[in-house]
């Protein structure tokens, strides 16, 4: 799949929206950024590449009339999600899938090149090369990739009007949440511990929550909201728990685990380890994966008169 | 006592030891691959390498601060009678902030204006800026998405800063600019720095040469950004893949405003000021519920206007942009307000 | 929340009106001796528990939270308390991965003539915190 051919997709189908959300060139050789196409000239700055990281499913709701999106495998789940919850008009986006193997973490590939600044990126095989004051390191993507991409079981996105080259298979090993069970596996206190340092660091800049294409409360955040007041405006590690918990919990049974929450984080909190917590627990109780199938019913909408898997609990 | 000083590099944390007996020092250390400003305490790992996520403003304009705690007290004598009594916090220890970079020093520049330059000074602020000394260390490199140089800022621009240090070779070379930068240099452990003076000259011209031009000059930018401002076109355009969180916004050296709540339970209470941030969609929501800043074309708009428009057109040119360039590095969809203004000026 | 420093605990309870909070009731009736930390908070249904609600009572100071509502198929409301089993069961998984005991939180199903059986349930679950201590390790003074 070339980049040519994705233009060629998006300038079809750009008379017909008003909009196309795509992505192009960042401010530095590492970031690209999404990008919104109004006019056939700008489809010439459109990239596609590993670097194409960010989810562009997330605007769609807060957008009126007819709006064309690029997406990958993982963020088609949030199309898929969405017409779960009627949250979008799914005849009004046009979307354009595109086949995906894995992108790149930018806090990895800065980790492994010493956070030198970047000259040059280029993508050759399966090896990002790139180039800063130090010199050329050639790093495999695999090495550099989100956690999300291990176990990717969507190379060709789930819901597309256009595929953007041929679909291909994942070949990549089904999540068992091992590093969830790894996490459990350690004596409580120090899992406490854990969290009250990881969260201690939180500026509470909503980035996570913003950035969630799930968090469609926006404005009307409980997290904010004064009147009924869950959280103050006390910076302390209370109040920013409460606000992990109040997004993780709202999270629970839509989640679609596309990890853009810790992406984002300006302070490298792992918030994504919570959701999927949380998305273990539901798969084992309800045998339920958001953003899979559009005629599912999240698992916390809906009941059964007798739960198989949930045994009442002894005191 | 010499004008300069020279520190070697191993005589570093002896002196960070010796300052955090009189001072509380604060200096960026790692936490995983994060850097923050901290409360020094011997043997931790300093970050001199890279400019902290979180810039120092925090020790001066603390994200959440209590102005005063309230108690309400009913008198036993005649219960329809209460008293309420009111405790401030004015009580600031010595601080130092030691390792922050010449942008981080510029924010406070800026909230100096604002906060003491007026008729009714801020008691917090003034209280913690005056106990303050501010030891930064020049850039040896520039970061992604920085820019200092093109909002008349440099890597070793010394405004703001109480002492400033250059890395070199062996050691690091203290120039003072104030009164109380002269002070830390009378500490024990320094040598003349008069020798050095010339290499740290030629390393901050160096560096300056290599930080990124997003443009040529700001001359004319503020009555530009103003003459667009109806412009919602060009606005729309600008900010439609922003996301309207606050990371800029916290993350920012010179952003400065505020929210005031008070939270009470029962008796007693507080007033708390804590960080506020323009890009939150509530930030002008007044209480009839009118918005005048409800969609984020409006909210960016503002946020571009009053670093390179409204805040310099009060301050004499002033550009409230230090070109750190944590805004465009964090930002979770690459926001870039240097390539907003640029644009802003060919428009 | 007051409570009687050095002796009781703090614990926080969800009772629906009209099963539990009249169990509760029954086992007042019936004068059965309980342990007095619980503070009751009385909700329309279960289904009425938002899991938020357990997590800010035990972050800002609880010691243990119990929910307690009608038995499944027997809600007066029909189905409220079918989504607050689903609900609570799943929060319930979540506690211990944050690092908080499982035995701080408790649900269980309580009808309003099973006043002996409200009493075991109180008496067994303050035990339990009891035996687990306090969750915040400093004791703030009341107010």
């Amino acid at each position: 799949m070339t980049v040519e051919k994705l233009k060629e997709a998006v300038r079809k189908i750009l008379p017909e929206v008003d909009v196309v959300i795509g992505y192009r060139q960042g401010f530095d050789p590492l970031h690209a950024t999404p990008f919104f196409m109004t006019k056939p000239e700008q489809v010439d700055q459109l990239i596609w590449n590993p670097l194409c990281v960010q989810n562009l499913c997330s605007y769609l709701p807060f957008l009126k009339g007819k709006v064309g999106v690029i997406v990958k495998g993982c963020d088609s789940r949030a199309i898929v999600q969405y017409m779960q919850e009627k949250l979008i008009a799914r005849e009004n986006v046009k979307v354009i899938g595109v086949p995906c193997l894995r992108v790149i973490s930018v806090k990895k590939v800065m980790a492994a090149i010493n956070q030198q600044s970047v000259q040059e990126v280029t993508f050759e095989g399966e090896n990002i090369l790139v180039k800063t004051p130090e010199g050329q390191k050639t790093i495999p993507l695999a090495d550099v990739a989100p956690r999300k991409c291990a176990t990717c079981q969507l190379a060709t996105p789930l819901q597309y009007d256009l595929l953007a080259g041929d679909a291909i298979q994942s070949n990549k090993p089904q999540d068992t949440f091992e590093e969830t069970k790894e996490f459990e596996k350690l004596p409580l206190k120090e899992r406490r511990a854990y969290w009250e340092k990881e969260f201690d660091r939180c500026i509470r800049c909503y980035a996570c929550r913003n950035v969630c294409p799930m968090c469609i409360c926006q404005d009307k955040c409980i997290a904010e909201s004064r009147d009924p007041h869950w959280t103050s405006q006390r910076a302390n590690v209370t109040e920013k728990s409460m606000f992990h918990m109040i997004h993780g919990l709202h999270l629970a049974g839509r989640c679609i685990s596309c990890e853009e929450c810790e992406r984002v984080c300006p302070m490298d909190i792992p918030v994504a380890k919570i959701k999927k917590k949380i998305s273990m627990d539901l798969k084992e109780l309800f045998n339920y994966e958001a953003g899979m199938n559009p005629d599912d019913t999240p698992p916390l909408y809906t009941f059964k008169i007798e739960e198989a898997t949930i045994k009442e609990h002894e005191l | 006592m010499a004008e300069t000083g020279f520190l070697p590099k191993e005589k570093l944390p002896a002196l960070l030891d010796a300052l955090s007996k009189k001072f509380q020092v604060f200096a960026p250390v790692f936490e995983g691959d994060v850097v923050l400003f901290k409360r020094f305490a011997s043997g931790v790992e300093l970050c001199l390498t890279r400019p902290a996520n979180l810039p120092p403003k925090g020790i001066i304009f603390p994200q959440s601060e209590t102005l005063f705690n309230v108690n309400f007290k009913k008198d036993p004598e005649d219960l329809k009678k209460t008293s309420v009594e009111l405790k401030e916090n004015l009580d600031f220890a010595p601080t130092i902030i030691f390792g922050g970079r010449p942008c981080d020093a510029q924010g406070f520049r800026i909230y100096d204006r604002v906060y003491l330059e007026t008729d009714i000074a801020d008691p917090y602020y003034k209280g913690r800026r005056e106990k303050t000394t501010i030891v930064t260390l020049a850039c040896n490199a520039p970061s992604p998405g920085c820019f200092c140089t093109s909002v008349g800022r440099g890597p070793a621009e010394n405004e703001g800063s109480d002492l400033m240090m250059t890395e070199l070779e062996k050691g690091y070379f203290f120039e003072p600019i104030t009164e109380k930068g002269k002070e830390i240099l009378k500490e024990g452990g320094f040598e003349d720095g008069s020798a050095y003076k010339e290499q740290a000259q030629k390393a901050h011209e160096k560096v300056s040469a290599l930080v990124k031009k997003p443009f040529a000059t700001l001359e004319g930018t503020p009555e530009k950004l103003l003459s667009l401002f109806d412009n919602n076109q060009f606005w729309e355009g600008e900010t439609a893949k922003c996301i309207s969180c606050g990371a800029c916004t916290y993350l920012c050296p010179t952003c400065y405003c505020f929210n005031i709540t008070d939270e009470q339970a029962g008796n007693t209470g507080e007033r708390i000021r804590s960080w506020d941030a323009c890009m939150f969609s509530h930030f002008t929501l007044e209480a009839s519920s009118h918005n005048p800043r409800q969609n984020k074309h409006q909210r960016l708009k503002n946020r571009v206007g009053h670093k390179f428009s409204y805040y310099p057109k009060k301050y004499k040119g002033v550009i409230a942009c230090c070109g750190c360039g944590r805004c465009i590095r964090y930002c979770p969809v690459s926001v870039d307000i240097s390539e907003i203004v640029a644009h802003a000026q060919g428009a | 929340m007051s409570y009687v420093a050095g002796k009781e605990l703090r614990i926080v309870g969800f009772l629906c009106n009209w099963c539990s909070y009249g169990g509760a009731d029954t086992a007042g009736v019936g004068r059965f001796k309980q342990p007095t930390d619980l503070r009751i908070i009385r909700v329309p249904c279960s289904g009425r528990v938002n899991p938020l609600f357990v997590v800010k009572a035990l972050l800002t100071g609880a010691d243990g939270v119990l929910v307690s509502g009608c038995h499944p198929r027997d809600c007066h409301y029909s189905d409220g308390n079918f989504y607050a089993r689903r609900r609570l069961e799943m929060l319930k998984r979540l506690l211990p991965f944050l690092g908080i005991d499982e035995r701080r939180f408790h649900y269980t199903w309580v009808s309003a003539s099973e006043g002996a059986r409200w009493k075991n349930v109180v008496t067994d679950f303050t035990k339990a915190i009891h035996e687990l201590g306090p969750f915040h390790q400093k004791e703030e003074k009341t107010a």
